[in-house]
């Protein structure tokens, strides 16, 4: 009995380990995604006189589908509500390119830059997390 | 609504896992750390189960982890007293010969009316019955009567009396327990055979069949009253 208590425990770290790390992957990835896809819309909005440009409109097309995808395995990990604001942020860029209100559609992405800086600091594991 | 029906399905085997995983220990008689684990578990459980966007894992790593705790506690206070003590406490005496002991009575924050209320539970009604009643780590009294109040056995008495023996189920409600029938020796033709020579007829009739070592047995048939019957002593099984 003592034995398979022992394998259990054994078991069961592994388990916590491994969604520790899972979530600290993934949580990584899909924000340090966003981030790089935001300085990459931001070279290109300033190469382009307009926001109605294909480039930009490709670009915001890119990390809306790509913020999606990583979305779902997100949601496994962290609360929904926590997360919310990145998908809002890009429904307002699209509305943005549509009116093509150049000062609105930097600061949805200056907003998506500070969301993705803070939630990796409130969603990793550090000492003021903690405590 | 579908999700909160799944994630409440999937929680309860979690936490019904997490309690088997525990011991049956953990039911009955609870330690200080048990007990915390119990009121943090009922807490954790429900906050993913009505929480829609609150993910399921954040209700199952805090439980697993907590089992992890658990295991961990258990292990060190099972290879050391004193850790032991200081995660659960001593038993103390709180009566003795002398009476009640005010000190220890103070130390645990509890009135006279707590132990006569808790010498009450264990059957005895005066004090003065009372050799040692000593407070359990787990909140339980246990009581030592003065001699002259002790329940008398058989052993004072000088009597001869046969070991008594757990009654091995053999069949219950219409059902043959096959492990019970492996463990008395028996076999479905013999149990069978058992239930003719005691008025029943099939198998699904009997409520309930049981027999010990000393071949002392039991029969009901079902909306009938129930037989004692002797038949031969069973195999000797080392279980038994």
């Amino acid at each position: 009995m003592r034995a398979f208590n022992i394998v259990n425990l054994f078991i069961i770290i592994f388990l916590l380990v491994g969604i520790c790390l899972a979530e600290e992957m993934v949580v990584n990835s899909s924000l340090k995604d966003v981030q790089n896809r935001c300085f990459e819309i931001v070279q290109i909005i300033n190469e382009k006189e307009s926001l109605k440009d294909m480039d930009v409109v490709l670009a915001v097309d890119n990390l809306e589908y790509n913020w999606t995808k990583n979305e779902g395995n997100l949601c496994c990990m962290v609360n929904h509500k926590n997360i919310q604001e990145i998908g809002q942020e890009i429904a307002k860029m699209k509305i943005h390119i549509a009116n093509d209100d150049r000062d609105a559609f930097k600061v949805c992405i200056e907003s998506l830059k500070l969301y993705c800086h803070s939630y990796l600091h409130f969603m990793g594991a550090n000492l003021h997390n903690i405590l | 609504m579908l999700t909160i029906i799944c994630r409440s399905i999937l929680i309860y085997f979690i936490v019904l896992l997490v309690y088997r995983l525990m011991g049956k220990r953990q039911i009955g008689q609870m330690q200080p750390f048990e007990l915390v684990l119990t009121l943090i578990i009922a807490d954790l459980a429900t906050i993913p189960m009505a929480e829609v966007s609150v993910p399921v894992l954040h209700g199952i790593v805090p439980l697993l982890t907590l089992v992890v705790v658990h295991f961990l506690l258990t292990l060190i206070t099972m290879a050391s007293q004193g850790v032991s003590k200081l995660i659960s406490g001593k038993p103390s005496i709180i009566i003795n010969p002398k009476g009640i002991d005010y000190k220890a009575m103070k130390k645990l924050s509890l009135t006279t009316d707590d132990i006569f209320a808790a010498l009450r539970e264990c059957g005895y009604f005066n004090i003065s019955q009372i050799q040692y009643a000593i407070m359990e780590t787990n909140g339980k009294l246990s009581v030592m009567p003065k001699a002259q109040f002790s329940p008398v056995t058989n052993g004072d008495m000088k009597l001869k009396v046969d070991e008594s023996f757990l009654p091995i189920i053999l069949v219950s409600e219409g059902k043959i327990m096959k492990e019970n029938i492996i463990l008395a020796g028996y076999s479905k033709e013999k149990v069978e055979e058992l239930i003719r020579l005691h008025g029943g007829d099939k198998l699904k009739n009997v409520l309930l069949l049981t027999v010990d070592k000393l071949g002392q047995g039991y029969i009901q048939m079902i909306e009938k009253e129930g037989e004692s019957f002797q038949t031969e002593r069973l195999v000797q099984h080392e279980s038994l």
